[in-house]
């Protein structure tokens, strides 16, 4: 788990400059925990709950001074919030033109 | 590196931090403006949740579009009753939309990336225990039927 006390500071392996206590200097990457609430209660896709847990742990790796494993963490957050959005929008579309072709939208209920 | 979205010396990075403002702001208000009007609580209109559809149990989004639809007309007690962790987050939501334009407009520097890693990993809890608990049979009070 990446929260709690951060470990002691790296000697510096990315060449970022440190701050105090090992945290790297200016704000971390964006964590997109919002999209990640979105995609999880909106899109109805699971993908978002992967995105809350990639969203947790930016912070903690940026306060370890971890600085590639925040963008990492902070960019599959994203990706999955991301998917999971596509894959609602595309499922919506599928469903809009099999009702306009096949006509089998009375039958499906919500 | 990470950048500052409201430093001065980049204004186009402040230009495209606008527009993504912008379009956000205006899809949100159409989505609204269709959910308003295009009933889910009729069969037909949107897809069933895909996770419904091919396990047969509720996920935590399940009934969030009747639950949204509800508070559109002013059913605060019907969105509750069809998906209340959807309910509760929205403010959060909205709260964010603020301090993104906040921070846009030089206001502030805040974002949910200054939430504490552990408020984050409760979120998580919280939205695994609710898939849960919205399938245990009996407990209707939290699944979406």
């Amino acid at each position: 788990m990446s929260y709690g006390t951060p470990p002691p500071p790296p000697g510096g392996p990315y060449g970022a400059p440190q701050a105090y206590g090992g945290q790297p200097a200016g704000p971390p990457p964006a964590n997109n925990l919002v999209w990640a609430i979105l995609t999880t209660l909106f899109c109805c896709l699971p993908l978002g709950v992967a995105s809350i847990v990639f969203a947790a742990q930016v912070n903690g790796k940026w306060a370890a001074g971890d600085v590639a494993g925040a963008n990492d963490s902070a960019r599959k957050a994203k990706q999955f919030a991301m998917w999971g959005a596509i894959a609602g929008v595309v499922v919506i579309v599928l469903y809009i033109v099999l009702i306009a072709v096949i006509g089998i939208g009375a039958s499906t209920n919500n | 590196m990470s950048i500052e979205v409201n430093a001065p010396a980049q204004p186009s990075l402040l230009r495209r931090g606008v527009v993504r403002f912008s379009a956000t702001t205006l899809a949100a208000v159409a989505a609204a403006g269709v959910l308003a009007t295009v009933d889910p609580n009729r069969p037909g209109h949107y897809p069933t949740c895909p996770f419904l559809w091919a396990t047969g149990y509720y996920c935590p989004g399940c009934g969030s579009l009747r639950a949204a639809h509800d508070l559109l007309h002013g059913d605060l007690a019907g969105a509750l009753h069809r998906n209340p962790l959807a309910v509760i987050l929205l403010p959060t939501v909205l709260a964010a939309w603020v301090f993104w334009g906040l921070r846009l407009a030089g206001r502030t520097t805040w974002s949910p990336t200054n939430i504490r890693p552990g408020w984050i990993w409760g979120l998580f809890a919280v939205v695994m225990l609710y898939w849960v608990a919205r399938n245990i049979p009996g407990w209707t009070w939290l699944s979406p039927a």
